[in-house]
C-alpha cells in the first residue's frame, strides 16, 4: 500500500502534471465565476482538449476545473447575487447580503476558505471509505450490478424535485441512447441506420457538450441573460478574525460532513447538499434570525457543503462505477476514454491512480483557495466580460472540441442535436441528470442482466432471490413512490 | 398555447412505440434467453407507459404554463446559424469560415462591428491555436 501511496504521490509531483493541474483550476475559477457557465458546462467543453496527454495530465486538469469552478460559482453569488454554479444558491443567500453590508472581502474569503475546508473534509471521506466501500463491491456480480445500475437510475429520478416522471422518461430516454451501437452480447448492430459512425454507440462526449453547453447558450438567448453590474467601491477585509472563526466551526462541520454524505448519493450534487447544510446549520443555531441576512455561519455551512459534494461525489464515481453528479458522469467518460474503467476493480488493478487521484484533489483545493484568497479582485473583474462573447466561446470550443474526438462530422451533428434536445427539455422541465445516468448504464445494465440471465441459465427467480440486487430493485421501486406518497400523505393532513 | 407535458408525452410515446416495434426486428436470443430486441422492447413499453402516465397526469392538471419564449426569434436564429456553420463543416478555410460564423453570430445577437469581429479573431485564434497547432488535430 505504501508503495502505491508513493507513486501516486510521484505521478502528480511531475511538473507537467501540476501545470495541467493549475491550468484547470484557473479555467475553473473563471467558469465558475462567470454565471451562466457552470462546472458542469466547464468540464464538458474541454474534456476533448485531455484526450491527446497521459490519464493523469488529463485528469489533473478535469478535476482543477471541477475543485475551482464550484468555489469560484460562489463569488458572483456574493458580489450580484446570481449564482455562478447551481450549487452555490445557497452562498448567495447569505453572501449577497453581507456584501450589501459592505462586507463583500470577508464573504469572498469565507467562501475561499470554507470551501477549501469542505474540498478537503470530503477528500478524507473518500481516502477512508473508498477503499472498503470497494473491497465491498468485489463481491459483486452481474446480478448486483443490473440491480445496482436500476437503482442509480430511479435514484436519480426520485430526487428530480417534483418531476419525478419526466426523471423516470429522461432516464428511459438515456437508455433508449445507449442501445444505438452493436449489442453487447451477440454484436448484432442495432439503430446504427447504416453508419459506420455509430457502431460503437452514440459518443458520450459530444451529447454531454450538446446538453449543458449548448443547450445553456439557447436558454440563455431565450431568457435574454442580462450583464450584470458590479457593486462599486473596495471589497475590504477578506480574512476572518478569530472570533469570527469560533462563530463558523460548527456550521462548518456540519456543511463539510452534509456534503460529502449527500454529494455520495447519485445525482444529488453541491446544490442540494447546500441547501440541506444551510438549513442544518439554521436549525442549530443561536442566531437564526441571522440567516439569510448575513449571517457567517449560513455562508459557512452552504461554502462548506456544496465543496463538500465533490468528494462524495467522487467517492461513489471512483468505488461503483456511478456518477454522484453531472460532473463525475463526464469525468467516467473521460476516464474510459483513457482505458481506465472506474469501480471497484481501478482499486484492486490501479491503486497508485487513485491515490493520484487523492492527491490532486488536494493539491487543486489548496490551489483553489490561494486563488479564491489572492485572485477575488479580478475573478470578480471577469464579470465585465460580455455574455455574447462567452456563448460563442462555448459554441465554437464545443463544436470544435466534439470533432476532434474521433475526427468526425457526425459527432457535432450529435453535439448540436444533443443541444437543441436539451434547450427544449429545459423548457418542458425535464431533468437532463436522469438522461445521462441512462446512457452510462444503460450499457452496463443490460450486459450485465444478460450475463447473469446465462449464469442462471435463464432463471429469473435466482437473480431476483440473492439479496443485494433484491435490496437494490426494492429499493428502485420505493424511492420514486415515497415522494409522491408524502406529498399525498401532507396533503391529507393538511 | 403550447403545453409542453402533453408534447413530451406523445414524443415519448411515439418513440415507446418505435422501439417495441424495432425490437421485435431483431434476433431472438438462444435457450430462451434474451436476444438484442429484450432491452429495446422492455425499455420502450416502460416509456410509452410513463409517457401515458404523463398525458394522464398533464390532463388532470389542466392547462399548463406552456413554453417560455421570451426571446424566440434571436433563439431559432443563432441555432440556424450554427446550423448552417456546421452544414459547411469541411469546405474552405478553418479560420475565416469560422471568423465570419462568429463575427456574424456575434452582431446577430447585438454586439457592435468592431467588438463582434475582434471577439471573433481573438476566439479563432485560441480554438485554432489550441486544437490545430497544440493538439495537432486537422480542422479542415
Amino acid at each position: 500500500m505504501s508503495a502505491e501511496l508513493l507513486a501516486g504521490l510521484t505521478a502528480v509531483l511531475d511538473w507537467e502534471v501540476l501545470g495541467f493541474l493549475t491550468a484547470g483550476v484557473t479555467l475553473g475559477a473563471i467558469f465558475g465565476a462567470l454565471p451562466g457557465l457552470t462546472a458542469t458546462m466547464g468540464v464538458a467543453v474541454l474534456t476533448p482538449l485531455t484526450f491527446w496527454v497521459s490519464a493523469e495530465q488529463g485528469l489533473a486538469m478535469l478535476l482543477g476545473i471541477y475543485c475551482g469552478a464550484i468555489p469560484a460559482g460562489g463569488i458572483p453569488a456574493i458580489l450580484i447575487n446570481v449564482p455562478g454554479t447551481p450549487a452555490s444558491i445557497a452562498t448567495s443567500w447569505d453572501g449577497y447580503a453581507l456584501a450589501r453590508r459592505g462586507r463583500a472581502g470577508l464573504a469572498l474569503g469565507v467562501n475561499a476558505l470554507m470551501s477549501a475546508v469542505g474540498q478537503l473534509t470530503s477528500i478524507l471521506f473518500l481516502a477512508l471509505l473508498a477503499f472498503p466501500i470497494a473491497e465491498f463491491a468485489l463481491q459483486f456480480g452481474p446480478a448486483e450490478y443490473f440491480g445496482l445500475a436500476i437503482f442509480g437510475i430511479s435514484l436519480m429520478a426520485g430526487i428530480s424535485r417534483g418531476r419525478v416522471l419526466k426523471g423516470l422518461l429522461a432516464g428511459t430516454l438515456g437508455l433508449a441512447l445507449a442501445l444505438v451501437g452493436l449489442d453487447p452480447m451477440t454484436a448484432y448492430p442495432r439503430y446504427t441506420f447504416g453508419m459506420s459512425e455509430f457502431l460503437d454507440g452514440i459518443s458520450f462526449v459530444p451529447v454531454m457538450i450538446g446538453l449543458f453547453g449548448l443547450a445553456e447558450v439557447l436558454a440563455q438567448i431565450s431568457e435574454r441573460h442580462e450583464v450584470r453590474s458590479l457593486p462599486a467601491g473596495a471589497l475590504g477585509r477578506i480574512l476572518p478574525r478569530r472570533s469570527e472563526w469560533k462563530q463558523m466551526l460548527p456550521s462548518m462541520m456540519s456543511g463539510a460532513g452534509l456534503g460529502a454524505i449527500v454529494g455520495a448519493i447519485p445525482a444529488s450534487g453541491g446544490d442540494i447538499g447546500s441547501v440541506i447544510a444551510w438549513e442544518q446549520a439554521r436549525r442549530i443555531s443561536p442566531d437564526k434570525e441571522e440567516f439569510g441576512k448575513g449571517s457567517l455561519r449560513g455562508l459557512a455551512a452552504s461554502c462548506a457543503a456544496c465543496n463538500g459534494a465533490i468528494g462524495g461525489a467522487m467517492t461513489t464515481m471512483l468505488t461503483l462505477g456511478i456518477p454522484g453528479d453531472a460532473v463525475s458522469a463526464i469525468l467516467i467518460g473521460a476516464l474510459l476514454i483513457h482505458g481506465i474503467q472506474p469501480g471497484p476493480l481501478l482499486f484492486q488493478n490501479h491503486r497508485a491512480f487513485v491515490f493520484s487521484i487523492v492527491f490532486l484533489l488536494v493539491f487543486a483545493s489548496l490551489a483553489i483557495m490561494a486563488v479564491g484568497l489572492v485572485g477575488a479582485k479580478p475573478l470578480a473583474g471577469i464579470l465585465r466580460i460580455p455574455a455574447p462573447w462567452l456563448w460563442a466561446g462555448i459554441v465554437l470550443f464545443g463544436t470544435v472540441g466534439a470533432y476532434a474526438l474521433n475526427n468526425a462530422v457526425a459527432d457535432i451533428w450529435v453535439m448540436f442535436a444533443a443541444g437543441i434536445a436539451g434547450f427544449l427539455f429545459r423548457k418542458a422541465q425535464i431533468p437532463l441528470g436522469p438522461l445521462v445516468l441512462g446512457l452510462i448504464l444503460g450499457p452496463m445494465m443490460e450486459a450485465n442482466l444478460r450475463r447473469a440471465l446465462i449464469i442462471a441459465r435463464g432463471d429469473w427467480a435466482g437473480i431476483l432471490s440473492r439479496p443485494i440486487p433484491l435490496f437494490f430493485l426494492t429499493a428502485s421501486v420505493l424511492l420514486p413512490i415515497l415522494p409522491l406518497l408524502r406529498a399525498k400523505l401532507f396533503k391529507r393532513g393538511a | 398555447m403550447a403545453r409542453p407535458d402533453g408534447i413530451a408525452a406523445a414524443g415519448f410515446a411515439a418513440l415507446g412505440a418505435y422501439l417495441i416495434v424495432s425490437g421485435g426486428g431483431f434476433p431472438a436470443g438462444a435457450g430462451g434467453l434474451p436476444g438484442a430486441g429484450f432491452f429495446p422492447r422492455t425499455i420502450g413499453a416502460l416509456m410509452a407507459a410513463m409517457a401515458l402516465g404523463l398525458l394522464f397526469q398533464s390532463r388532470r392538471r389542466g392547462r399548463d404554463a406552456g413554453f417560455a419564449f421570451a426571446n424566440a426569434p434571436q433563439t431559432a436564429g443563432a441555432a440556424a446559424m450554427l446550423f448552417l456553420y456546421l452544414a459547411l463543416w469541411g469546405t474552405g478555410f478553418f479560420p475565416l469560415r469560422t471568423v465570419l460564423f462568429l463575427t456574424l453570430f456575434l452582431r446577430f445577437l447585438g454586439q457592435r462591428r468592431r467588438s463582434a469581429a475582434g471577439a471573433a479573431l481573438v476566439l479563432t485564434a485560441l480554438v485554432t491555436a489550441a486544437f490545430r497547432y497544440g493538439l495537432n488535430v486537422s480542422l479542415e
